[in-house]
């Protein structure tokens, strides 16, 4: 019946190229009425590129888009609102104005609008909203302010306008990437309905189990191009093997023996998070402990749980055999954890900065002799970065802005590679760093774990594997399993990520 | 941008030429506007030119300049003290009320003042570490509370000698080791400039030379990273608004000392005269940021204008205006023409 009816969307041949890179490559799809159409690939995989192309935030250099069976070219948000197109941003509070009322967001389109009058009047406000909230099935009062509202019914509010506009192809990014278990089995249920009524849903979703759940078919995206097409029932395995490739078993190199000395951190009966199983953890000098899984699977909060930058959920800590609890960064730092965060650009660099500063920053004391810093002292430790890591640049004075991002990447990873750390977690010390530098980083990261435990986290497995000795597998929150380098096949690893093979 | 050799390609040249020469009026341009400004106003009258007139020049911006210094620590840290000239116009109602109503030593009134810029620091940490209200609205509150406040225990009357409050008449008077901080001079330079230059001294090094600095610095250019890299940011922002605190403490010290009384709102024309300095201090050696010598020039810049401005018979009340412009220029110069900038 679906089959049967035209397509709504076609997207046909669409290649976006920002100078050398292909952020799409030929891609086609075409999006039926009533149709949940699921979208899926790791970060770079081009998934925002595509969304962009069909709401019209970029034109692609080459391929077409047909609305209905009719050409369309979308230069502009406008264009694609016109075409039928409506998108829901990942980050709901993009789409809503604080400090007003329910109501008054609702009907935010008509202040744009020509001919809306001068005036806008309370009773003309609410009358307008109720039509739009009546449609959507939104129960939220409509005189509340936004700001009061939880991030789930701030959405609903986003959605409702959405549907306001009656869009042919609504795109939902990521919507549930804040949202917890009940509220996100409510917003599927909604798009459900949604899809009832004859819109076309684009669901973009890193959660496997709701693409499972929800989506007619998944497209599974990787390096700009379509792997796959599944048709529902969607075997969760063979998504995440389409999203991996299967190059992954040749990357890795062999694990090491870990030696008989004891483990640097030992952790029991942890949680990534609240209501997520507990599991126990050990990381021993001589190896490289790999974390992965999907985004959204529990490896920052991990990560950061150690690190003293969010409270334990649970289970207790042990390092090098003595109780260990931090309660801020900085007591992880005195106690000899150092950190790498994820968001280079937001939680590590400082704009204007030089290298010099950027390498000392975590260690002030060390470089000062009763408070004064030593130029010459900070100088050193600089050059010591830029010599083990290559950082190609002007040198220890120059702005860190003058680095490529590998380098500077090189720059944050290495202010820590001092003997007073025995441990070293770093949250996706890959991303946005280029072939070279992430050779560099791996290189040095296996020398220091002789005798400091390395964790390296990422959602990319094979960034992982480059480097670990043994891979932790998170899925949404909870460990699945752990292998060893050398056992490590594209089908396992798949499994695991998918929550299966427990 | 730093020292390279001749760029071999030829046309390449002269572009460098004039980067550089874009970079050197960056760094340099507001002292040689300053230096200029000197010796034209020296020529123009000759007894601008003397070492008597530069010391009177400095002994005017010499509060300022303390209560700049304050505001540039709190501004390193990312932070905005508008509390500063409510803190200078407490702290001389308080130091006045202690020695004339109280019958207080001088001694006992600076530690009084010392205290009660404190009390003001530690309202603003309250609000701001501890409540978590955004710095600008914070201490906007903290001066209009402390202004009332220094209305309130001066039943909104002067406080000076031979006062009558609640039918008694003051017993004290300001203590002569008291007002000698605002008149007395050490080898013929004003007390007010040499605590000027010492204060200076210390937020020079504070700022750029020690590790603290650094990190008020680090808090003030990226809070995140700096928690991530082990800075207890909230301590530091409580230290920031303390030592702006003190700043504004010392710099209504000597303004009571040299008013000798304790006039009701001698604080309000502080807090903007300062902001003013530590904002010029910007676009001083291209440091694009707050720091305590830029802020010591920026005084002294406004100091110089305005005197100088005064002897070419210049009405005085074009001094506001003039300080505007000043104001708009350096900060034109330190948002708009900085090199390789980016947006």
């Amino acid at each position: 019946m679906i089959q049967a009816t035209e397509p709504v969307v076609s997207v046909s041949g669409v290649s976006k190229r920002y100078g050398a890179t292909r952020a799409l490559r030929d891609v086609s799809l075409e999006l039926r009425a009533g149709e949940i159409f699921g979208l899926i690939g790791t970060n770079g995989a081009g998934k925002s590129t595509l969304i962009n192309v069909l709401s019209g935030v970029t034109r692609p250099t080459s391929g077409g888009i047909r609305m209905r069976g009719r050409a369309v070219e979308l230069s502009g948000p406008l264009d694609a609102q016109d075409a039928g197109v409506q998108t829901v941003h990942q980050n709901i509070d993009d789409g809503v104005v604080f400090g007003t009322t329910v109501a008054e967001n609702l009907t935010l389109d008509s202040l744009a609008r020509r001919g809306a009058g001068w005036f806008t009047t309370r009773a003309r406000t609410r009358e307008a909203a109720r039509g739009v909230a009546e449609a959507a099935r939104l129960s939220v009062p409509l005189d509340a302010p936004v700001e009061t509202l939880p991030a789930s019914a701030r959405q609903q509010i986003v959605i409702a306008r959405a549907l306001s506009r009656s869009p042919r192809l609504l795109i939902l990014d990521e919507p549930t990437s804040t949202l917890s278990a009940t509220e996100s089995g409510a917003l599927l249920a909604a798009v459900r309905r949604m899809a009832v009524g004859g819109v076309a849903v684009l669901f973009v979703s890193h959660r496997l189990s709701e693409i499972q759940d929800l989506c007619d078919r998944v497209a599974v995206l990787r390096d700009g191009t379509i792997q796959q097409v599944f048709t529902t029932p969607v075997d969760g395995r063979s998504l995440v093997r389409a999203m991996l490739g299967d190059e992954i078993a040749a990357m890795a190199h062999r694990a090491r023996p870990v030696d008989g000395a004891g483990p640097i951190l030992t952790a029991e009966g942890i949680r990534t998070r609240p209501g997520a199983e507990p599991f126990d953890l050990r990381v021993s000098p001589g190896e490289v402990l790999g974390v992965t899984g999907l985004i959204g699977s529990g490896k920052t909060e991990l990560l950061e749980q150690i690190y003293g930058e969010r409270p334990l959920v649970s289970g207790a800590l042990r390092l090098a055999g003595s109780p260990y609890r931090p309660r801020d960064p900085r007591a992880a730092i005195k106690a000899g954890v150092g950190f790498v965060a994820e968001e280079r650009a937001a939680q590590a660099t400082l704009p204007g900065w030089s290298v010099r500063a950027h390498v000392t920053l975590p260690r002030l004391r060390a470089h000062s002799r009763s408070g004064l810093l030593s130029r010459t002292a900070e100088t050193a430790s600089a050059r010591r970065v830029i010599e083990r890591f290559g950082v190609r640049g002007p040198g220890p004075d120059a702005g860190i802005e003058a680095l490529s991002g590998g380098n500077q990447q090189k720059v944050v990873v290495g202010r820590w590679m001092e003997e007073e750390f025995r441990l070293m977690l770093l949250d996706e010390p890959f991303r946005g760093v280029d072939v070279g530098a992430r050779a560099d980083i791996s290189r040095v990261l296996r020398e220091i774990s002789a005798t400091t435990g390395v964790v390296v986290a990422s959602s990319d497995p094979q960034e992982v594997l480059q480097v670990a000795d043994r891979v932790l597998v998170l899925y949404e929150g909870t460990v699945t399993g752990e292998l060893r380098t050398g056992e490590v096949t594209a089908e396992r690893l798949a499994a695991l990520m998918a929550g299966e093979g427990r | 941008m730093t020292a390279t050799a001749k760029s071999p390609a030829g046309e390449a040249a002269p572009v460098a030429a004039l980067d550089r020469a874009a970079s050197i009026g960056y760094r340099y341009g507001l002292l040689a506007v300053l230096a200029v400004m000197v010796v034209v106003f020296s020529l123009a009258r000759p007894a601008f030119g003397t070492f008597g007139n530069a010391l009177i020049v400095l002994q005017s911006v010499a509060i300022v300049a303390v209560v700049a210094l304050g505001v540039t620590v709190s501004m390193a840290a990312g932070g905005f003290d508008l509390s500063a000239g409510a803190n200078v116009g407490f702290v001389v109602m308080v130091t006045a009320s202690a020695m004339v109503r109280f019958n207080l030593t001088g001694a006992t009134a600076i530690v009084a003042g010392l205290l009660a810029g404190l009390l003001v620091a530690g309202v603003n940490v309250l609000l701001i570490v501890v409540a978590k209200v955004p710095d600008l609205v914070a201490t906007l509150g903290t001066m209009f509370l402390f202004q009332g406040l220094a209305l309130i225990i001066t039943s909104g009357q002067s406080v000076s000698a031979g006062m009558t409050a609640d039918g008694v008449t003051a017993p004290g008077r300001f203590t002569s080791g008291f007002v000698w901080l605002g008149a007395g001079t050490i080898a013929s330079v004003p007390v007010p400039v040499i605590v000027m230059l010492v204060l200076a001294a210390a937020a020079y090094v504070f700022l750029g030379h020690t590790r603290w600095g650094r990190a008020l610095y680090a808090i003030g250019g990226n809070p995140r990273a700096s928690r991530l890299a082990g800075i207890r940011v909230d301590r530091y922002r409580a230290l920031a608004y303390a030592v702006s605190g003190l700043c504004a403490a010392v710099g209504g010290i000597l303004l009571s000392a040299r008013l000798g009384r304790g006039d009701v709102g001698a604080g309000d024309p502080y807090l903007l005269q300062s902001v003013a300095a530590a904002l010029i201090g910007f676009a001083v050696l291209g440091a694009n940021r707050p720091n305590a010598l830029g802020t010591l020039v920026g005084a002294v810049f406004v100091g110089v204008m305005i005197s100088g401005l005064t002897m070419l018979n210049a009405p005085y009340y074009t001094q506001t205006f003039v300080q505007g412009a000043l104001l708009v220029g350096s900060l034109v110069m330190s948002y708009t023409l900085t090199p390789g900038r980016r947006r």
